[in-house]
C-alpha cells in the first residue's frame, strides 16, 4: 500500500511540476535574452486555456487521430511511474527497467507520428517524417547511455542505478559515467524538441519538427499533447539529474528524508533547466541535414561510455 | 586513494577523446583549435594528477610545459596561421561526418579490445586510461588522413603527439625529464616549420 502511494506520489509530482519546468525554462531563456518573460505559471495557463476552447478536427482524420493524444499521455505517464524522483525506492521497478521506459517513449513518439500523418495534410507527414529520423537515433542512444551505467552499476532498474551510485560516489566519476552523461543530455535535447535540433517557440517554419505534427490539433487534445511534452521533458531532466547526480535522493522513505529529496530535485531540475536555456540562447539551430551527425556523435559516445564501463569492469 | 587517482586520470583521459571526437563533427579550423587547446589543459591536468598522486615531483614542472608550451604558443602559432588565410570556408572532410564518427567508435572499440591483454598484466592505478590513451592515438591518426585543410592535419598530428603523451602519462608515470623537454623541442619546431610550409601552400595557391 505504501509502495503503491510512493509510485503515485512520485508519478504526480513529475506531471504536475511539468508545467512549471517549461515555464521556468522560457522564463530563464526571455530573461537572458534581455525580455521580462511571462512567469513561472504561464504553461498552467495557456493549458486551462486549451482546455477549454473547442476543437476544430479535419475531415479527413480516422479514428486514430482521436486516439493518439490519449495514447501519447498514456506511454509517457507510464514512463514517468518508472523514474524514480524523490526517493531511490521506486517500487515500480518491478514493472519495468530501462528498456521498458525507452520503448514507452518511444510508442508515445510513435503515436504522436501517426497523429501527425493521420489528417493527411503536408505539414504533417513532413514532421512525422522528420521525427521518425530523429526518434530512430536518439532512442537507441539513450538506451545505451543508461545501459553504460547499469553495466556499472550491474542492474538495468533505474532505482538500483540511482541507489548504487549514491552508495559509492566513485562509480560517478569515470570514462562511462562522463561519456554517457554527454551523449544522454545531447539524445535528451533531440528527443524533446529543443534547440539545436529543434525550435520549440516557432511555429509554421519549415525546419520545424514537433510542431509541424501537432499543427492538426486544438482544444482538449492539443492541451494534452502539450502537457504530455512537458512531462517528457521534465521525465528527462529528471531521469539525467537523478541517474548521473543522484545525492540528495531519500534512500529510504522517512518524511525527514523525502523533504530533502523533495528540495533536491527542485535545486537540480532548477540547475538543468537553467543549462537548458543559457545553451538555448548560445546556440543557432541546426541544419536539419547536420542533426544526423550530432546523433551520430551522441551514439559513438554511449558506445564508447557502454564499452569502457564493460571492459573496466 | 587509489580509487580517487585512477578516477580523475580515467575521467581527464576520457575528456581528451571526446575533444578529438567532437572535432570530427565540427568544420572550421577556429573550433579545431580550440578543441585541442583544451586537450592539451587536460594533458596538463592528467600530469599534475599523475604528480600529485604518483609521487613523480618532476612531473609538475611538465604539466606546467605542457599547459605553455600546447595550451597557449602552439594554439597562438595556429591561429596565426589561420588569420594569414583568406575567407572563412568550410572544411571539406574526405569522409563525411557520420562515417567518421562510426569508424572512430570502432576505433575505439578496437582499441579496447587490443589493450586488454596490457591492462590485465600491469597493476598500475592508470591501468583504466591505457585504452583510452591508445584510442585517442588512433581517432588522432583518423582525423590527419582525413581531412584535407592543412591547419587541421596539423591539428590532428598535435593530439596525435597528446595521446602519446597521454600514453608515456598513465602507462609508465612519464618518461624522463630530459626526454620531455626534448619533445617539447621537436613538437615546437615541427609547428615552426609546418607553419612556414602553409604559409608556402597558401602563397602558390593563391598566385
Amino acid at each position: 500500500m505504501l509502495n503503491l502511494l510512493a509510485v503515485v506520489a512520485q508519478t504526480a509530482l513529475l506531471a504536475l511540476l511539468a508545467p512549471a519546468v517549461v515555464g521556468y525554462v522560457r522564463l530563464a531563456k526571455a530573461r537572458l535574452q534581455g525580455r521580462r518573460g511571462a512567469g513561472l505559471l504561464q504553461p498552467y495557463r495557456e493549458l486551462r486555456k486549451t482546455f477549454g476552447k473547442g476543437m476544430v478536427i479535419a475531415e479527413t482524420a480516422s479514428w486514430i487521430f482521436h486516439l493518439a493524444p490519449f495514447a501519447i499521455v498514456g506511454a509517457t505517464i507510464a514512463a514517468a511511474s518508472l523514474v524514480p524522483v524523490v526517493s531511490v525506492t521506486q517500487p515500480a521497478d518491478q514493472l519495468g527497467d530501462l528498456f521498458v521506459l525507452t520503448a514507452l517513449l518511444m510508442l508515445g513518439t510513435f503515436f504522436l507520428a501517426l497523429g501527425g500523418l493521420d489528417p493527411g495534410t503536408a505539414f504533417g507527414g513532413m514532421g512525422s517524417s522528420r521525427e521518425m529520423t530523429v526518434a530512430a537515433l536518439t532512442e537507441p542512444t539513450l538506451a545505451v547511455a543508461i545501459l553504460a551505467l547499469a553495466l556499472t552499476t550491474g542492474s538495468t532498474s533505474l532505482g538500483v542505478i540511482a541507489g548504487s551510485v549514491l552508495k559509492m560516489p566513485a562509480y560517478a566519476i569515470g570514462p562511462g559515467h562522463a561519456l554517457a552523461f554527454a551523449a544522454f543530455l545531447i539524445a535528451m535535447i533531440a528527443e524533446t524538441g529543443r534547440l539545436p535540433v529543434d525550435n520549440p517557440a516557432t511555429h509554421l517554419e519549415l525546419t520545424m519538427i514537433h510542431e509541424a505534427m501537432i499543427l492538426e490539433y486544438s482544444g482538449p487534445y492539443l492541451a494534452w499533447i502539450e502537457w504530455a511534452a512537458a512531462v517528457r521533458l521534465t521525465l528527462l531532466l529528471t531521469l539525467a539529474a537523478n541517474l548521473f547526480v543522484p545525492w540528495g535522493m531519500a534512500a529510504t522513505l522517512a518524511p525527514a528524508a523525502i523533504v530533502i529529496g523533495l528540495v533536491a530535485i527542485v535545486i537540480k531540475l532548477g540547475v538543468l533547466g537553467l543549462l537548458l536555456a543559457v545553451l538555448e540562447t548560445r546556440v543557432a539551430k541546426l541544419r536539419l541535414f547536420r542533426v544526423p551527425e550530432l546523433l551520430a556523435l551522441s551514439f559513438t559516445l554511449a558506445l564508447l561510455a557502454a564499452t569502457s564501463s564493460f571492459f573496466t569492469k | 586513494m587509489d580509487a580517487t587517482f585512477s578516477r580523475l586520470t580515467m575521467t581527464a583521459a576520457s575528456a581528451m577523446l571526446l575533444l578529438a571526437l567532437v572535432v570530427l563533427w565540427r568544420r572550421h579550423v577556429a573550433a579545431y583549435i580550440t578543441a585541442f587547446r583544451t586537450q592539451s589543459i587536460a594533458l596538463a591536468f592528467v600530469g599534475v594528477v599523475v604528480a600529485w598522486y604518483g609521487h613523480v615531483p618532476e612531473l609538475f614542472v611538465v604539466g606546467l610545459l605542457i599547459l605553455a608550451l600546447k595550451g597557449w604558443i602552439v594554439p597562438r602559432l595556429l591561429s596565426g596561421i589561420e588569420a594569414r588565410r583568406e575567407g572563412v570556408r568550410e572544411l571539406q572532410p574526405l569522409v563525411n561526418a557520420e562515417t567518421s564518427l562510426l569508424i572512430c567508435g570502432a576505433l575505439a572499440v578496437a582499441a579496447y579490445e587490443i589493450s586488454r591483454p596490457l591492462a590485465d598484466v600491469m597493476n598500475l592505478a592508470t591501468r583504466g586510461g591505457l585504452p583510452i590513451a591508445l584510442a585517442l592515438i588512433f581517432v588522432s591518426l583518423f582525423i590527419v588522413v582525413s581531412r584535407r585543410e592543412a591547419v587541421a592535419q596539423i591539428v590532428g598530428f598535435l593530439m596525435l603527439e597528446n595521446g602519446i603523451a597521454l600514453l608515456a602519462l598513465l602507462g609508465a608515470y612519464g618518461v624522463p625529464l630530459v626526454v620531455e623537454l626534448g619533445v617539447f623541442l621537436d613538437v615546437l619546431l615541427g609547428v615552426l616549420v609546418m607553419q612556414a610550409v602553409v604559409y608556402h601552400i597558401y602563397d602558390t595557391s593563391t598566385e
